[in-house]
């Protein structure tokens, strides 16, 4: 994982999509721009779900992880 | 109250005027106001104001229809209750048909006259979205589905190593240890579009095998928010994805994985917007599944569930598509003790989770509120495990048992079946191709 400050953690385990992309979006509105968002999630679906929204909202992925069931991706607020 | 300048004035009258047909305008023109509708809406049986009867929603698009086509309407706007719109208006009008619609279509069921008020509310988010007052959530969804398509190669490892995760349980469930996951095979006889996420994915992969299926993954999502949008164009986009994979792949059908919306889309409704029947057949995964089991293809023993269990039907699914029986053939197979909820089948209620409100933060508590009706219906049934084949409803069946204490696990429908399956492949059972 990259040594990047957090400014808010989200925790989607268990949440089926979309709804793991509405908590993120909803939470990075709330945030300024250059902002990061660590989430930890188990639906698969973000794998793609999460890049797709970003490219699509001109947000950053900075980083997709999975460990076992768990994945945890970071999102940095561009615009 | 601010008048819409001249460009978003006329934006919003060729847009409403581009969808009136003969149907629209008979939804428009032949309500008497009779209020039957009142009583088949789940937004009016939890909070029965006269705002949430469908004729009153409804009567707010006709009165902006007045104004801007009908010529007494447009001289004389007091004489027919016209109402020209306003900065103000038009947002009020976004508002309620995106948050209090889920455009279910009971009202239309119970309606004598057959007004269709979910083709209104759908012709006023059409609206909307042209007027740049759509849900940002849903409009985020939409283009993130477009975005996964033009981008194709940067998501197509990430899925793939994610459907590879897969099928060491799709092996572990049908003791199979050659059971794999097709993706992208061309002359598979069938393309299976799941949703994002494992819990589509895993119980058809299973079902499939263990029907002995020539059976091939997409590469996209079933679901489709620019039907919850009624933006035809992002709608099309979307859908254009599957047909492109589909007719690349030559395969002879499509199955969609039990999904309301995207069923109804793909099956009744895309076709229309492409000007031509598809090269190939659209089935739901239930349809098949309901088969298998008929026909003995699969083994299922219901001793494995052996909890009180109730069925949601999902509006987009039964009332609209007409899959009633095929998921209770399903459940009285699978099930040991499966319930009725009343009523059920095209007169069950909407959950509320329809129409893309589970996506629309906004207006959760409203959502809430409105999945009253569907938690007594719930409750009465004494069910442990509500069965739910729709992903919109499933979500908002568990918020619902949350926020209503119900107590209830809800679980997919096929989740249920891979619970019942028995294994015969593996065994050498004859597959789905001898018996056909």
């Amino acid at each position: 994982m990259l040594e990047t400050k957090v400014d808010k953690v989200l925790d989607l385990k268990g949440l089926l999509c979309p709804v793991p992309v509405v908590k993120v979006s909803q939470a990075i509105k709330a945030l300024p721009i250059g902002a990061v968002i660590e989430a930890t999630a188990t639906d698969p679906g973000v794998l793609a779900d999460i890049p797709a929204w970003a490219r699509s909202t001109g947000n950053e992925v900075l980083s997709i992880e999975r460990q076992n069931k768990v994945i945890t991706f970071r999102v940095k607020r561009v615009k | 109250m601010a008048r819409l300048d001249a460009n978003k004035a006329t934006l919003v009258k060729d847009t409403l005027g581009k969808l009136i047909d003969r149907k629209l305008l008979a939804s428009l023109e032949v309500c008497v106001r009779c209020g039957i509708c009142a009583e088949s809406c789940h937004y009016y049986l939890a909070d029965p104001r006269p705002e949430h009867a469908p004729f009153y929603r409804s009567e707010q698009v006709r009165r902006l229809y007045r104004s801007l086509f009908d010529p007494i309407g447009r001289h004389l706007p007091w004489w027919v209750g016209a109402q020209r719109p306003t900065e103000e208006s038009l947002a009020q009008l976004a508002e309620m048909a995106f948050s209090t619609c889920t455009l279910c279509r009971r009202c239309t069921l119970n309606c004598p006259s057959g007004c269709d008020t979910a083709q209104i509310m759908r012709a006023m988010r059409t609206v909307a979205v042209a007027a740049g007052l759509a849900p940002e959530m849903l409009v985020q969804l939409a283009d993130a589905s477009i975005a996964r398509e033009e981008h194709l190669e940067d998501f197509k490892e990430i899925y793939l190593e994610q459907v590879r995760a897969l099928e060491e349980e799709v092996r572990e469930a049908t003791g199979d240890p050659q059971a794999h996951i097709p993706v992208d095979v061309e002359g598979a006889d069938i393309l299976y579009v799941a949703l994002s996420g494992a819990h589509t994915i895993l119980p058809a992969a299973i079902l499939f095998h263990e029907a002995g299926s020539n059976w091939t993954l997409s590469m996209f999502e079933a679901s489709n928010y620019g039907v919850f949008l009624a933006d035809t164009a992002r709608a099309k986009r979307i859908t254009e994805r599957i047909v492109r994979e589909a007719e690349r792949l030559r395969v002879r059908e499509v199955v969609v994985t039990d999904c309301g919306h995207a069923y109804t889309t793909l099956r009744w409704e895309a076709p229309n917007w492409f000007g031509k029947p598809f090269p190939f057949q659209v089935r739901s995964l239930i349809e098949l599944v309901a088969g298998w089991i008929s026909d003995g293809i699969i083994t299922v023993d219901p001793t494995h569930n052996p909890e009180p269990v109730t069925y949601h039907d999902s509006c987009n699914l039964g009332r609209n598509s007409g899959l009633i029986e095929e998921p209770r053939t399903i459940l009285r197979a699978v099930c040991q003790d499966f319930r009725e909820m009343t009523p059920n089948r095209e007169h069950n209620y909407c959950c509320g989770g329809g129409g893309g409100l589970v996506a629309t933060p906004e207006w959760t508590d409203l959502r809430l509120k409105a999945g009253g009706p569907k938690a007594q219906q719930v409750r009465a049934t004494g069910a442990q495990v509500v069965a739910a084949s729709c992903d919109n409803c499933r979500i908002q069946l568990g918020d619902i048992s949350e926020h209503y204490a119900l107590g209830t696990r809800v679980v997919g429908l096929m989740e249920l079946v891979v619970k019942a399956l028995v294994p015969q492949r593996a065994k050498g059972h004859p597959l789905e191709a001898d018996v056909a």
